[in-house]
């Protein structure tokens, strides 16, 4: 799950990457401006179709989308 | 005491509210007397390695509560602060570090791996504040700043008139304009502004602008103006409108500033009928248009709030207003109201000749929230201007807003349309002409032409390209090639590459046709 989430990101949505360290699953993804709010939508979607399930408006917050643990940790938890 | 500059704001709310919550963000608070405090060794940490008076120093920071003492530091310093966009290619921050002759950044762990690749790029920066990490120059963490004994701390003599900040935005040429205030103009804004809103040291305003977008300055310098909280939204809580909405409601705020954009965001999140932000008193919206729409359902959810939109070119920072609670049952558009005081307009023709009443014109702007110019580039100053000259010796000098509008019998302005190729997309102003010569600048794009398309209820950037002749080259890679070079909010969402260009009889692109053909 958490191979297939950091792939999604650093395939999909950051194709110029401008950081100096390679993407981990503890990286914030919100904070340093990786992720836009767009690609914020996009990786919700992703995850929604990839897992089958769906991310309610109140669980869109910043501790289930922070890094990709804390989505793996969300998702599990489903 | 009476204020002149803008480091008089954080000294005299230190004086008279020393304790009250100047600023926060997340978990972390600064009272105004530790404010005052942290901004003064900022200063005396930035004069004592030599920045000298008028210096422009970067703040290449996140949303956080540093962003605030770098604004202050800065200042007090004497020198002149230069919001960067975070968000932005390198070789775009580095036009403007070296446009800025900027030697000392100001950043914060949080982005080490963005400055150390932005170091990667040659530049002639001296000292890094706020990160220690292994980088080719001097660097200097936030907690040895605060260490600073301040007993030898000399306050550098600072004029109302002396330049306070400059922020860039997009220029047709494909080089950002620098926009140039002095503390005269920013303390002009936040005198008018918060006597507007009525605000007062009770308030709690939610900043959501980063620091290089003019709207910023309402939380960074009209609320402490007036000894009201500022709480600094995380770039995190952008981006998840529901986490955005609780935020809101925890925090009591009262008084709210964003594009509509943000505003949209929340309403679509759900949590306005979930959650209690019955403290909200103000919100204040600016940067484009607000289609009504989602306007009268945000009404709908917040009934006790009062509603301003807000008008005005980063060049005047803000000029007019139209306050509301509700709105006339017919409206069409909103209106961008009435200029606010201190503020005079004009509506001039194509021959800069006034229209008359109800017509449309080019609205001009005379007052004390002007900039004071274009840095380094007296040409486009000059072209921005209208002058009006009486008896020989008295000018009144405007700023051309480039926007049409008309005026109805009650002296309310109406926006029409833009009389140039700026748009505003998401709220930020992108000028189609920058993205033109980025793209005309690949080795294998022989014409490009960008424009605005309506989809849906979004708007999108279309870039139609024709190639030199047996050159290859996929959307994806143009894409590439513009985030090297554009600000990410400026790049178009849909490539098209395409055969021939539909042509005017005069020879030049024919963009209606191409949004015709578009169309259909």
């Amino acid at each position: 799950m958490e191979q297939v989430i950091l792939k999604y990101i650093n395939e999909q949505l950051l194709f110029d990457n401008e950081m100096e360290e390679d993407l981990d699953s503890d990286t914030d993804l919100l904070g340093s401006g990786i992720l836009d709010s767009l690609g914020m939508v996009q990786l919700i979607a992703f995850v929604e179709k990839e897992f089958m399930v769906k991310v309610p408006p109140e669980d869109m917050v910043i501790e289930n989308f922070m890094n990709v643990d804390s989505v793996c940790a969300y998702l599990l938890s489903k | 005491m009476q204020l002149f500059t803008l480091p008089d704001i954080v000294k005299n709310s230190a004086k008279l509210y020393p304790n009250r919550e100047a600023f926060k963000n997340s978990t972390n608070t600064v009272t105004f007397f530790q404010l005052d405090t942290k901004t003064s060794q900022l200063a005396k940490y930035l004069i004592d390695s030599g920045v000298k008076k008028g210096d422009r120093v970067g703040i290449y920071l996140n949303r956080c509560l540093e962003t605030v003492i770098a604004i202050y530091g800065i200042l007090k310093a004497g020198a002149v602060y230069v919001p960067l966009d975070f968000t932005a290619p390198h070789t775009r921050t580095k036009l403007v570090l070296e446009n800025c002759e900027i030697t000392f950044l100001i950043s914060s762990p949080t982005l080490k791996s963005k400055v150390t690749k932005l170091l990667g790029h040659n530049l002639s920066l001296k000292c890094i504040i706020g990160l220690t990490h292994d980088v080719p120059v001097k660097t200097i963490s936030w907690e040895d700043i605060f260490k600073i004994d301040l007993t030898e701390y000399q306050p550098i003599k600072i004029l109302e008139n002396d330049l306070a900040y400059i922020m860039f935005t997009s220029g047709s040429t494909g080089e950002p304009k620098g926009i140039m205030h002095t503390h005269k103009s920013g303390l002009s804004y936040a005198k008018l502004s918060s006597d507007l809103y009525g605000l007062n040291h009770e308030d709690r305003v939610g900043n959501h602008a980063p620091i290089n977008f003019d709207i910023s300055t309402f939380g960074y310098f009209s609320a402490p103006l007036v000894g009201a909280s500022t709480v600094l939204v995380s770039d995190a809580h952008t981006k998840l409108p529901s986490s955005l909405a609780q935020l809101i409601g925890n925090e009591n705020i009262t008084i709210w500033y964003s594009v509509p954009l943000a505003l949209i965001q929340l309403l679509n999140s759900g949590m306005l009928d979930k959650l209690n932000m019955a403290s909200l008193r103000w919100v204040l919206f600016g940067g484009e248009v607000f289609g009504l729409k989602y306007l009268k359902e945000l009404m709908k959810k917040w009934p006790n709030a009062k509603f301003s939109n807000v008008y005005g070119p980063a060049e005047v920072n803000q000029c007019t207003y139209y306050n509301f609670q509700s709105l006339p049952p017919n409206i069409k558009s909103l209106p961008l109201g009435k200029v606010w005081r201190n503020t005079d307009f004009k509506i001039l023709n194509t021959d800069d000749e006034e229209a008359k009443l109800g017509k449309k014109g080019e609205l001009v702007i005379r007052s004390g929230t002007m900039m004071s110019g274009y840095w380094k580039n007296k040409e486009l100053t000059e072209k921005s201007l209208y002058r009006e000259t009486l008896d020989t010796s008295i000018e009144y000098v405007y700023y051309r807003t480039g926007d049409i509008v008309y005026q109805d019998e009650n002296g309310v302005l109406f926006f029409v349309g833009r009389d140039d190729r700026q748009v505003k997309i998401r709220g930020y102003r992108i000028d189609l002409d920058e993205i033109e010569s980025v793209l005309i600048n690949h080795p294998d794009v022989n014409e490009a032409a960008v424009m605005v398309l309506n989809v849906g209820n979004e708007k999108e950037i279309y870039a139609a390209i024709l190639l030199f002749e047996d050159r290859v080259i996929t959307p994806k890679e143009l894409k590439l090639f513009c985030k090297k070079h554009l600000a990410i909010y400026a790049i178009p969402d849909d490539f098209e590459i395409l055969k021939d260009l539909p042509r005017t009889s005069s020879g030049k692109i024919d963009k209606k046709r191409i949004i015709a053909i578009k169309k259909n």
